[in-house]
Order: structure tokens, then sequence, then C-alpha cells
């Protein structure tokens, strides 16, 4: 993608890393994440001990991995953006692939924590901690493999050299997406899995 | 005119204008069977009206639709069209079909029809807005896929412009959408579903490609923006909106017997949708402040930049109204419905078809823009169609939020006929509104004939820019 | 290593830690006032750690830094509001 031409934001200072079009989503992304998250703690509200009851029932450990799984992929997505500002293409596909690796160990601990509640016959409908627990991560779980793709798309195009140090804001599009990602999580996750 | 065969637009325009005088005719004549219930009894019951009057829209914004891509692919992607002979065809192939239709909705009970039509065979009538005989439903995917042939064809052999592209993959839309009127299942449930696919996925999803790259057509010929800028601003809005609006239709889902869950996903999705008509806002009004020429067509960018703003209004804002579960609870199938169905159709759909009528008419009769007083007339019109319209919308808001009161939220409710006397001050309203609308419409027809001196436009351009 | 990706490092390992004590204190079964007050400022600090340092929003021009932050803030505040008066 290339960069929206002649927008506003830049200014003095510098403007967003990456494509101005994908701050859009972002800030529409987060705008979505949060109105999920106060949906879900104001209803808790309501359901306090519900809520807390079947909070013993999720897979704490799974969640606290998955955690240290994005951390750990977003920094792999950093140390991309820096490689190729030096211009150094072949670390950048390097760093992104192993983002992407990481990503994809968070699909598998996730789909298997989504299997063993499938296992126990949970579904939406059993009740509203469950409601909200299976739709926040699943609609989170879109948006990491929806990164996956951009991430691996970015990888590709920087294995062929498209980037170098001067025209890179396809791989801080991309990073700044991921990041996103990252930063939901870092909410959902003691929302979800630990706060009572 | 750039290309021979945008001319084939011309009978498209001209059908969608007669059809929408029909259309606001047969909405007045309801719209006094509201007050006086014997209103040209037993010749034009309500439900019949009703089904004409909003049959009626559907099949003259199809025109406008068809018409407006039989001007603009030809000039995007500078090329002739395919076949200017199918275009001709498959107008009066389209319009004899809906005259049928319509006449057979006016003359025979619709029991009757369905009989007369072979529903039995397959049957998809009776759900509003898809009421049409089975055959005519065929009829319409014939034309339809006729016409995207034509099209297609077009664009793939010429210059592939985004603003062609995303008009293309919205009218494949609206077909494919359609296709779901062809299942009518006998649980209420899923013929619900199916419904609202049609519905919602229209008016909130594919149309809302029409609408953005229609606007952005105009808008680069008026404004003389570079196209980079325009395109970014489609990517993101036509992805805001399908995002937000495929979720969206959970907003549909909330008391039709679907899984609970559907109030938070309706919700909150349905919550997102006014954000892409808020940009198209913004949008439409910097490329007019950036603009790099004085089109003489004044009256075309007004259209548009109306379409931006009662787009907004209609659909973003008296949506957002009623969207949320627990208001919806309360406001389902009230006059509140109503009043966002009248102004967002309005709003999005019928203005931006008269904004390219108005920004093309002219060009397909010879001429870069209408004669100022014309123009003047025209303009004239867009305010009366324009600020009744926010009357209408306004006094069924009223009358909707008393329905609501009284007949839903008090703790002693009364009954619907009841509450429909208390309120029927706004239905008076509503079509004293609707006269003036009317009025806006003929003025509109009208300024189609004034004749102009000599043009004098490009003198006054220059006087504009200077 | 440059001074940049020292400090996406530090902020890893920051991350890390954080996240290590919050998992802990789930697992302690701790809950109630505090003890959410305490995750959800931590979870605040790294949110914006981030954004900051890894988003690169430090040196972007202030309104679009800040509607990541106040994002951040708010959704915070009013989970911690919301969690309060839940509290039975
Ligand atoms: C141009 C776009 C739109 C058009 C033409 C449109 C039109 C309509 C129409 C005609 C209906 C009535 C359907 C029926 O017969 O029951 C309706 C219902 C509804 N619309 Fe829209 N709409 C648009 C956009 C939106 C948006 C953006 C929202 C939300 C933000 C929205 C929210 C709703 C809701 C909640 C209902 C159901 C009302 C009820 O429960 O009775 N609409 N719309
Ligand atoms: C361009 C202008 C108009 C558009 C786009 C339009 C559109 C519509 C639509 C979409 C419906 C179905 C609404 C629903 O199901 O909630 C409808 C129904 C109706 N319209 Fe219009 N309309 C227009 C003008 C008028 C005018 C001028 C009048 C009369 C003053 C009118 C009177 C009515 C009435 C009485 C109904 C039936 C409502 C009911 O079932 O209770 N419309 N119109
Ligand atoms: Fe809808």
């Amino acid at each position: 993608m290339e960069q929206i031409a002649s927008h506003p934001a830049a200014g003095q200072k510098k403007a967003l890393p990456g494509d101005f079009a994908i701050w859009i989503f972002i800030y529409a992304e987060l705008l979505v994440f949060g109105i999920f998250f106060l949906a879900y703690a104001y209803t808790r509200a309501q359901h306090v001990e519900l809520f807390n009851t079947y909070q013993q029932h999720l897979n704490r450990e799974s969640g606290a991995i998955n955690t240290l799984v994005l951390i750990t992929s977003s920094y792999f997505v950093v140390m991309a953006v820096a490689a190729i500002r030096r211009g150094a293409a072949g670390h950048c596909t390097r760093w992104l692939i192993l983002a992407v690796l990481s990503g994809s160990v968070f699909v598998w601990i996730k789909l298997a924590e989504f299997a063993a509640k499938h296992a126990e016959g949970i579904t939406l409908s059993t009740n509203t901690f469950y409601m909200f627990y299976l739709s926040l991560t699943f609609f989170h779980f879109m948006h990491v493999l929806m990164g996956m793709v951009i991430l691996s798309v970015v990888a590709l195009k920087a294995y062929r050299g498209a980037y170098n140090a001067q025209e890179h804001t396809g791989v801080e599009t991309g990073a700044s997406y991921w990041h996103m990602v990252d930063l939901v999580w870092i909410i959902l996750f003691p929302l979800v899995y630990v706060l009572h | 005119m750039k290309y021979q065969s945008q001319a084939v637009a011309k009978p498209y325009f001209i059908a969608a204008i007669g059809l929408f005088v029909g259309q606001i005719l047969f909405g007045l004549v309801m719209g006094l069977q509201y007050v006086m219930g014997d209103f040209l009894f037993p010749e034009i019951p309500f439900n019949v009206a009703r089904m004409v009057h909003t049959n009626l829209l559907i099949v003259w914004l199809l025109f406008g639709f068809m018409g407006a891509a039989y001007f603009l692919v030809p000039e995007e992607t500078e090329h002739e069209l395919h076949s200017p002979l199918l275009a001709k065809v498959l107008f009066w192939v389209f319009l004899v079909a809906g005259a049928l239709t319509v006449l057979g909705y006016l003359l025979v009970p619709y029991a009757r029809l369905a009989e007369l039509t072979m529903n039995d065979l397959l049957p998809t009538m009776g759900r509003e807005f898809l009421e049409q005989p089975t055959i005519t439903k065929i009829g319409i995917v014939v034309v339809a896929l006729g016409f995207l042939y034509n099209i297609g064809v077009t664009i793939l052999a010429g210059r592939k412009t985004v603003v062609s592209m995303v008009l293309l993959t919205g009218l494949v839309g609206l077909a494919v959408m359609f296709l779901f009127s062809f299942y009518n299942p006998i649980n209420v449930v899923d013929d619900k579903f199916y419904w609202w696919w049609v519905v919602h996925l229209w008016v909130e999803g594919v149309w809302e490609l029409i609408l953005a790259s229609i606007l952005a057509f105009v808008l680069i010929k008026v404004t003389g923006v570079d196209r980079e800028v325009i395109e970014k601003w489609m990517y993101v809005i036509i992805a805001m909106a399908l995002i937000s609006g495929i979720i969206g239709t959970g907003h549909h889902y909330y008391w039709i017997g679907a899984p609970e869950y559907w109030q938070w996903w309706g919700s909150i999705f349905s919550a997102l949708e006014p954000i892409p008509f808020f940009m198209m806002t913004v949008f439409a009004f910097n490329m007019v402040n950036r603009r790099r020429r004085e089109h003489p067509n004044k009256a075309a960018v007004l259209w548009a930049l109306g379409t931006a703003v009662m787009a907004f209004l209609g659909a973003g804002v008296w949506g957002f109204l009623h969207t949320l579960a627990p208001v919806n609870y309360y406001t389902h199938g009230s006059q509140i419905t109503a009043a966002h169905g009248h102004m967002a159709f309005y709003g999005a759909y019928v203005m931006i078809v008269l904004t390219i009528i108005s920004y093309a008419m002219p060009i397909l009769r010879g001429q870069e823009a209408a004669d100022p007083r014309a123009q003047v007339l025209e303009m004239w019109s867009f305010w009366l169609m324009t600020v009744s319209m926010v009357f209408i919308t306004l006094f069924l808001t009223g009358a909707g939020v008393l329905q609501v009161w009284l007949q839903r939220f008090t703790d002693n409710p009364q009954p619907f006929m009841v509450v429909q006397e208390k309120i029927e001050v706004f239905y008076w309203l509503r079509e004293a509104a609707g006269l003036v609308f009317l009025l806006g419409l003929i003025l509109y027809v009208a300024a189609f004939f004034v004749k102009g001196g000599e043009r004098v436009m490009a003198s006054n351009a220059v006087a504009d820019t200077a | 290593m440059d001074v940049s990706t020292r400090r996406a490092l530090q902020v890893w390992l920051a991350l890390v830690v954080l996240t290590l004590l919050t998992w802990a204190v789930g697992r302690a079964g701790l809950g109630g006032g505090p003890v959410i007050a305490g995750i959800l400022l931590s979870v605040a600090v790294k949110g914006q750690m981030v954004a900051d340092v890894f988003m690169g929003l430090r040196a972007v021009r202030s309104p679009w830094r800040w509607m990541v932050s106040g994002w951040l803030l708010m959704v915070l505040a009013l989970i911690g509001l919301a969690f309060f008066t839940g509290e039975t």
C-alpha cells in the first residue's frame, strides 16, 4: 500500500508509522474492542457470582502463555522494522517469519482451548459469561489470523526485495496492525481470565 | 459526452424519474389512508398501495443504478460499452416487466396474481419489498445477468479504475443477494433470515459500494481532485462498511427467534455502521474544499454534498437511534422504523441517483451543464424535497416516540388503535410535508424543460472563480 | 545493538514480568478492590509501553498518539468503575 497523498498528519513531528489508512482501521478496531470490553465489565457487574464462578473454569495457563507468545512476536516485528530501516531486507524477512510462527503458536493454543470448551458442550448460548468469553476470544482470534496473513504478505514482499531503507511503508503498516492485535490481548487476558 | 455508447443511460434515467413520480403519488395515497381509512376504497387498498410504493422505489433505483453504470463505465474504462443494443433491449424488457407487475398489483387481488403467475411452483411472493411474482423475479435476474455481462466485458476490455471495480463489485453483490429471495422457507425464523439477507445486505452492504463509487465518480469530475486521494478514501470506507454491515445484520436478529448473543453482536457491530457514512460526509466536503476547478454544474455539486449529509443523517443517526437491542426492544416495527426507512432511502439512494442524473443528463443532452435558470429551479427542487423529507422524518419520529411511549413503555400500555388515534395529528403533518415533497418533485421534472438562451455558463464560471 | 532495539528488548522484558505477575495473581486466586486496581494499573503501563515503543507512537504528532493512550486509559478506568460497582 502506498502512502496517502498529502494527508494532514505530515507535520513537524513524525506522521503515523505505515499507511494512514491502516490507522483508521486500528482506531475503529480499538473502538469495537473497547465497547466489547465495557459490555463485558458492565454485564459482569450484574452477574458477579456467575462470572466469578465460570472464570475459574477457564484455562488461565494457556491464556498467560498466549500473552507471552504475542508479546514476543510483537517484539520480533519491532526488530523486523528496525532491520528494514537499516536496509537489511534479509533480516527483516527472518524476523517477520519468526513473528508469523509465534502467531501460529498462539493459534494452536487457542484452538486447543476452544476444542476443550467445545468438548464440554459449551456454546455461545450456555450462559452470559461464556457468551462473552467465546465472542471476545473468537473475535480476537480472527484478528490474529488476519494479522498473520498481513505479516506473511509483507514477509514475502520483503523477501522479494520490495522494501529498502528508504521505502518500507508496507512493513510499518503490517507492524502497526500486529501491535494493535497484541495491545488488545494485553487487556483481554487479565479482564477475562484473571480479574474478579 | 465522451463516448457514444454513454447515450444508452438516458432512457434509464428518464424511466427512473417517471417511476419516482409514481412512487410518490402512491405514498401520498397511503399517507391519506392513514388518516382517512376508506380513501379510495375499494379500488386501492392500503396494502396494495404500500406494495406499489416500495416496489416502484426499488425498481426506479435499479433503473438509476443501471443508468449510472452505463454512463460511468465507458468514461472510467475509456472504452465504448460492449453492446449498446443489449442495453437498449434490456431496458425495454425491464420496463415492460415492471409495468406489468405493477398493473398486476393494481388490477387483480394479490392471491389471484400469485395463482396466475404459478407462485406455487416456486413460492417466493408475499414478503415486503420482494412481493414480485416469481416470473418477475426471474426476469429481474435475467436483466441483471445481461447487464452485468455488458458492464463486466466493458470493464475487462478497458482501463480498470477503482471506481469502476467497486461499482461492479456492488452491482454483482446486488444481484447475488437478490438470489436469497428465491428461497422462501416454511420456518418463520429461517424466512426472516433470508429476507434480511436481501434487504439488509443490500442497503447496509453492497449498495453502499454502489453509492460510494457513484459519489466518487461525480466528485472526481466536478472537483478535479486527484484520483489517488479519492481511491484511498474509497478503500477505507468500503472496508468499514462491509465489516460493520455484514455482522451488523444481527440488529435484525434480536426478536426473530435467533440465539440471544445476537443482541450483543448485532448491537456492537451495527453501532459502527454510521462510521462509513460519516467518513463519506467528511470525504465529500474535503474533496469539494480542495477542488481544483469550478464546475459549471452547481446543481450536481449540491446533490453530491446533499447525499453525503442526508445519508449520514438518515442511515447513520436515525439508524443508530434504534439499533441497540435495549432500545430496539421498544421501538421495533414502530413509526421510528418508518422514519428511519424514509430518510435513509432518500438520503442515500434516492439522492445518489439524482446526483448522477443531475451530472449526466446535461451531458447526455449535449451541454456541460444545464442552463443557469434550469439549475436554479433544480436547486429549489433539491431544497423542497430534502427539507420536506426531513420534516416527514421528524413527524414520523414524533409519532413513533409517542407510539412507543403510550403503547409499550408505560405501566398502563394502551391498545394499538387507541394510540394511533392520539398520534393522528402527526400523520396529517406527514401528509402535508408529503405534498411539499411532490411539489419539489414537480419542479425537479420541470427543470428539465426550462429552455435557456444561448449558454452563458463559460463566462459565468470564469466570474465565479475570479 | 542500537538504542531503539535495546529499548524494545527492555519493554519486552517488562511486559513478560508484568504478565507473569498477573498470571501469579490469578493462580493465587487473589481478587477484590486493591488487586483489581493493581492489575489494571499494570495493564495501563503495559499498554502505554506497547503504544509508545512497539508501535512507535512516542515520536508521533500528539492527536494521533493521544487517541491511543486516551482509549487505553478510558477503557481501563471504565472497566475499573464497573468492577467496583459490581463488588458485592
Ligand atoms: C442507507 C442505508 C439504510 C437504509 C436504506 C435503511 C433502510 C431501512 C428500512 C427500510 C428499514 C425497515 C425494514 C422493515 O420493513 O422492517 C430499516 C430497519 C432498520 N434499520 Fe436501516 N437502513 C439503512 C441503514 C441503517 C444503519 C446504518 C443502521 C444502524 C446504525 C440501521 C438500523 C436499522 C434498524 C435497527 C432497523 C430495524 C428497525 C426495527 O426493528 O423495526 N439502518 N432500515
Ligand atoms: C423519496 C421519497 C420516499 C422514499 C424513499 C420512501 C420510502 C419508503 C419506504 C422504504 C417504506 C417502507 C418503510 C418501512 O417498512 O418501514 C415506505 C412506506 C411508506 N411511505 Fe414512503 N417513501 C418516500 C416518500 C413518501 C411520501 C412523500 C409519503 C407520503 C406522504 C410516503 C408515505 C409512506 C407510507 C404511508 C408508508 C407506509 C408505512 C407503513 O407501512 O406504516 N412516502 N416508504
Ligand atoms: Fe439493517
